[in-house]
C-alpha cells in the first residue's frame, strides 16, 4: 500500500519545535511572576504598600510625593501605591478583599466609612490604639485641627482602625444661574424643605433639558440624605462604650470644637429601612420624579451627575466638598454654582462620609507603615495628596477663603459646619450586602413607584445579612 | 495489497478475497499514530483539566461548605443548596437568566441566518468580504467596553437614542430604568455583539452546500425560498445545532452587559444568576453559597444543552 500522507516536517523536528517553544514559555513565566512594578505584587524587603481607590496616575502622584519623605525616616525603605478603579466604594472593598484572600494584603490601605466597619470586624486592620498613645506629642498638630466627630467614625468596639484627613458632607449644590434665571434667590442657612420644593417648582416651569433636581442612587448622599433629614436611618443610630483612652487623653485639649458625648465609634443596630421616615422620604423622591422635578436616578458614583451639573442641566443636586474641584475641572466657572447646608426637615441631621488610613494586621512593616500614615494624615501633606479640592480636609485649619478661592463656591463653610450634629452613613460590617440591596431596592421602588414594598424587600435583605454577619 | 488481487482484470470480491494479513510494521505505526495524535491533544487536555475541570470540582467541593475566605472552610452539608432553593431572590436570577438566553439565542440564530445568506447571494467577492468583515467586527470588541459605551448610548437623560428621538419630536424611553426595556436593551446590545459570531458559522456553512444539489434543486423547478428551506438549511443543520448550542452556553452565562449597564437593575429585573454568584461570593464572602449558585447553573445548562441534542435527532440532517 501506498502512503500518500507526506508531512512538510517529519515528527522528530515538530516535536523538537514543540518542546523548545514549551521551555520558552517556562521561562517567559517564571520571569513575568518575578513582578517589580506596581499593581500590588511582590513585596521586597522595605517597601511599604497601599491600595488607594482611585485612577492609577493619583495613585503614582501620591507615591512619588510621599517616598522622599519616607526615605529620610528610613533610607532603606520605600513606597509603592496601587490603585483599584470602581464605580463606588463595594467595588473597591470586593477587589480589595479579593486581594487579601489572593494572600496579597498591602501594608495600608485608604479606606472610607463604607468599609472601615467590615475591615475593623475581620480584624483584617490593626487598632491603632497603641501607636496613637505612643506619638501623642508627633500627633498633637493633627488631634488640635481634626473634628472629633470625623475620629469617632473610624472608631469600632472602642478602638480606632484608622486616621481620617478628609471627608464629605451631603451639601446642597446649586446652580446660580438657573436660580437667577427661574428668578428665586438663593437658599438661606436655615431653608426648610417647603423651600427647597418651592425652589425645584420655580426651576421645572423652565423647562426644556433644566432638571430642578438630580440625584444616583448610592448609600453617601441619595435618598438617604433626605431619610436623615426626616430624622430616620437606615439602621438603628447607636454608640460602643469605650474610646475613654483616646477622648479624655491629651489629643483633644486644644480641639476648639471638644469631644462632649464621644464613644467608642457607631454601632449600627436592628434595620430600620421600612420605618415612616423612610418610606416617608424614599415617596417624596418618587414624587419628586412623577411631577417632572427630578428624572429617574443613575445608580454609581456620581460623576455624570457633576457632568450634567456642569452643563447646566441641574439645578440642585447633593455634593460634598469633593464638588468643589469636581465642578471646577468641569469647566464650571467660580459663581455659577454654590453651596448651602441640605435643608431641615423634621430635624438638621446631615450625613457625612469620612476618608482615611488604616494599617493591616499582616504588614510586616506595622511601624514603618504607621510611621507612613502619620506622614499623610499632617495638615501639609494634604494638598499634596488631593489637589485641587476634590475632597473636604478634615482639619479645620485648612478650611480658609484662600483654598476655595480658585474653585469656589463662596460658601465654602457649609462644608465644615455641616459636620455640626452629623451622622455618619450607616456602613456596618455587612455593607456591601447593605449597598447591593440599596441599590436594588431603591431601583424597584423608583420604577414601579411602590416606596413600601421596596422598602419592606429591603429591610427583609438588612435583617437577613445582619443576621448572616453575626 | 497485490497479493490480495486473485483474478484478472479486476479487484477481488469482498467474499473470496482472503484475509490480508497486516504487515508486521503495520500496527506499530498504527501505535505510534495513536501516541503521536494523543501526544498533540495532551496539551490541550492538561490545560482544560487544570483550568476548567479542577475549578469545577473544587467548586463542588466548597458549596457544601461555608466560607469566607479570612477562616478555614467549614463542612454544613446541603445547607447552601437548601438555602438556594428557598431564597426568591436567586431563584428569580435564574428565570431572568433563562429569559435572556432564550430571547438572545433565538435573535443571534435567525438574524445570523438571515444575514449570511443576503451576504452569500451577493455576487461581487468584495461586497461579500466588507460584510463578512463588518458584521464580525464587534465581536472583536470587549463585552465591558461595549458595555459602558453601550450605557451611556442608552443612558436616559443624555443618551444619543433619546437625543435623536427628541430631535424627531418623540419623548425618550426609559431604556435601562424600566424593568421590561432594560431586559430589551439588554438582549440588543448581547444580540448586536454576538450576532457575528453565528453569522460567520453560517456563511462558511451556506458556502459548503454543493452546487450539484441546488442545481438539482433548480432544476425539479425550486425556488430560491424553497432551496433555502427545503435544501440548504436541512444539508446545513449540523451547523445551526452548533451554533445553537455555543450561543445558549454563553448566554446562560450572561454578565458583562447586565453588571456594567444596569447593575442587575432596575431592582433585580437584569439580575442573572452570574450577577447573583458575583454577590454572593465577592461582595458578600459567602464562597459555598456562590459555589452552590454555580453547580446548580452547570447542572442547568447541562440540561438544555442535552434537551438540544435530543431534539437534533428528529431536526438534524447528517449527510
Amino acid at each position: 500500500m501506498v502512503n500518500s500522507f507526506q508531512a512538510p516536517i517529519d515528527r522528530r523536528t515538530l516535536f523538537k519545535a514543540g518542546g523548545a517553544g514549551l521551555a520558552l514559555a517556562g521561562i517567559a513565566s517564571l520571569a513575568a511572576c518575578a513582578s517589580t512594578g506596581g499593581g500590588g505584587g511582590t513585596n521586597t524587603s522595605g517597601t511599604v504598600t497601599m491600595l488607594y481607590f482611585g485612577e492609577q496616575s493619583a495613585a503614582t502622584t501620591l507615591q512619588k510625593a510621599i517616598e522622599p519623605k519616607i526615605k529620610k525616616l528610613d533610607k532603606n525603605a520605600s513606597f509603592q501605591v496601587t490603585a483599584i478603579n470602581g464605580t463606588d466604594w463595594n467595588d473597591f472593598l470586593a477587589k480589595v478583599l479579593t486581594q487579601i484572600a489572593a494572600g496579597n494584603a498591602p501594608d495600608i490601605v485608604s479606606v472610607a466609612t463604607e468599609g472601615q466597619q467590615l475591615l475593623a470586624s475581620k480584624d483584617l486592620l490593626v487598632p491603632l490604639d497603641s501607636y496613637v498613645t505612643k506619638n501623642l506629642s508627633s500627633l498633637n498638630t493633627y488631634f488640635t485641627g481634626v473634628h472629633p466627630a470625623l475620629v469617632e467614625s473610624t472608631m469600632y468596639q472602642g478602638h480606632l482602625y484608622t486616621l481620617p484627613d478628609s471627608f464629605n458632607a451631603g451639601s446642597m449644590f446649586y446652580s446660580t444661574s438657573i436660580f437667577e434665571k427661574a428668578g428665586i434667590s438663593a437658599p438661606k442657612d436655615n431653608w426648610t424643605m417647603d423651600d427647597f420644593h418651592s425652589s425645584a417648582s420655580s426651576i421645572a416651569k423652565l423647562g426644556g433639558n433644566t432638571n430642578a433636581f438630580d440625584w444616583v442612587v448610592r448609600l453617601w448622599g441619595s435618598w438617604t440624605s433626605f431619610l436623615y433629614a426626616n430624622d430616620g436611618n437606615l439602621l438603628e443610630e447607636g454608640k460602643y462604650s469605650g474610646g475613654d483612652w483616646l477622648w479624655k487623653s491629651d489629643a483633644f485639649k486644644n480641639n476648639t470644637v471638644g469631644v462632649d458625648g464621644r464613644k467608642g465609634g457607631w454601632k449600627w443596630g436592628q434595620p430600620t429601612a421600612n420605618s415612616d421616615a423612610a418610606v416617608e422620604a424614599l415617596e417624596y423622591m418618587i414624587d419628586l420624579q412623577k411631577s417632572g422635578y427630578s428624572p429617574s436616578p443613575d445608580v454609581g458614583g456620581g460623576a455624570t451627575l457633576q457632568g450634567l451639573f456642569a452643563s447646566g442641566r441641574i439645578g440642585m443636586a447633593i455634593g460634598g466638598g469633593f464638588w468643589a474641584g469636581g465642578l471646577h475641572n468641569a469647566g464650571m466657572k467660580d459663581g455659577s454654582f454654590d453651596v448651602a447646608p441640605f435643608p431641615t426637615w423634621k430635624s438638621n441631621k446631615s450625613l457625612f462620609g469620612a476618608g482615611g488610613y488604616g494599617i493591616f494586621n499582616s504588614s510586616k512593616r506595622k511601624d514603618l507603615a504607621f510611621e507612613v500614615v502619620k506622614l499623610m494624615v499632617q495638615p501639609s501633606t494634604f494638598d499634596t495628596l488631593w489637589p485641587g479640592n476634590v475632597t473636604t480636609p478634615g482639619q479645620k485649619p485648612l478650611m480658609t477663603d484662600a483654598r476655595y478661592s480658585s474653585t469656589g463656591p463662596a460658601h465654602w463653610s457649609v462644608f465644615y459646619d455641616q459636620l455640626n450634629g452629623s451622622v455618619p452613613i450607616s456602613a456596618p460590617p455587612y455593607y456591601n450586602a447593605l449597598a447591593t440591596s440599596l441599590n436594588q431596592r431603591t431601583t424597584q421602588a423608583i420604577s414601579s413607584g411602590n416606596a413600601k414594598q421596596a422598602l419592606d424587600g429591603m429591610q427583609a435583605d438588612f435583617e437577613q445579612a445582619a443576621k448572616q454577619s453575626s | 495489497m497485490s497479493a490480495a488481487i486473485e483474478r484478472r482484470g479486476g479487484a477481488p470480491s469482498s467474499s473470496h478475497a482472503r484475509k490480508v494479513q497486516p504487515r508486521p510494521g503495520a500496527r506499530r505505526a498504527r501505535r505510534r499514530e495513536a501516541t503521536f495524535g494523543f501526544l498533540m491533544i495532551g496539551l490541550a487536555v492538561i490545560f482544560v483539566a487544570v483550568f476548567t475541570l479542577a475549578p469545577i470540582l473544587a467548586s463542588l467541593g466548597l458549596s457544601f461548605m461555608s466560607w469566607d475566605v479570612f477562616t478555614p472552610p467549614k463542612w454544613v452539608g446541603l445547607q447552601n443548596y437548601t438555602r438556594l432553593f428557598s431564597d426568591g431572590q436567586v431563584l428569580a436570577s435564574f428565570g431572568v437568566t433563562i429569559t435572556l438566553a432564550v430571547a438572545i439565542v433565538v435573535l443571534q440564530i435567525s438574524l445570523g441566518m438571515l444575514l449570511a445568506v443576503l451576504a452569500n447571494n451577493r455576487r461581487r467577492n468584495a461586497t461579500r468580504v466588507f460584510f463578512r468583515t463588518a458584521f464580525y467586527l464587534p465581536l472583536l470588541a470587549s463585552t465591558a467596553a461595549v458595555s459602558i459605551f453601550m450605557g451611556y448610548i442608552f443612558d436616559t437623560k443624555f443618551g444619543l437614542i433619546n437625543y435623536y428621538l427628541g430631535e424627531l419630536g418623540l419623548s425618550g424611553v426609559h431604556w435601562l430604568n424600566n424593568p421590561f426595556s432594560a431586559k430589551v436593551t439588554i438582549v440588543l446590545v448581547v444580540v448586536w455583539q454576538q450576532v457575528g459570531f453565528t453569522f460567520v458559522l453560517f456563511v462558511a456553512a451556506l458556502m459548503s452546500v454543493p452546487v450539484d444539489v441546488q442545481e438539482a434543486a433548480a432544476i425539479d423547478g425550486a425556488g430560491p425560498w424553497r432551496t433555502l428551506f427545503q435544501i440548504k438549511i436541512p444539508l446545513i443543520s449540523p451547523t445551526i445545532l452548533f451554533a445553537t448550542v455555543i450561543a445558549m452556553i454563553n448566554a446562560m452565562q450572561l454578565f458583562d452587559q447586565p453588571f456594567i449597564m444596569t447593575k442587575g437593575g432596575p431592582g433585580t429585573a437584569t439580575t442573572t444568576a452570574t450577577i447573583s454568584l458575583y454577590q454572593a461570593g465577592f461582595q458578600n464572602l459567602q464562597f459555598g453559597f456562590a459555589s452552590a449558585i454555580a453547580i446548580l447553573l452547570l447542572v442547568i445548562i447541562g440540561i438544555i444543552t442535552g434537551l438540544q441534542f435530543l431534539a437534533a435527532r428528529k431536526l438534524v440532517f447528517y449527510q
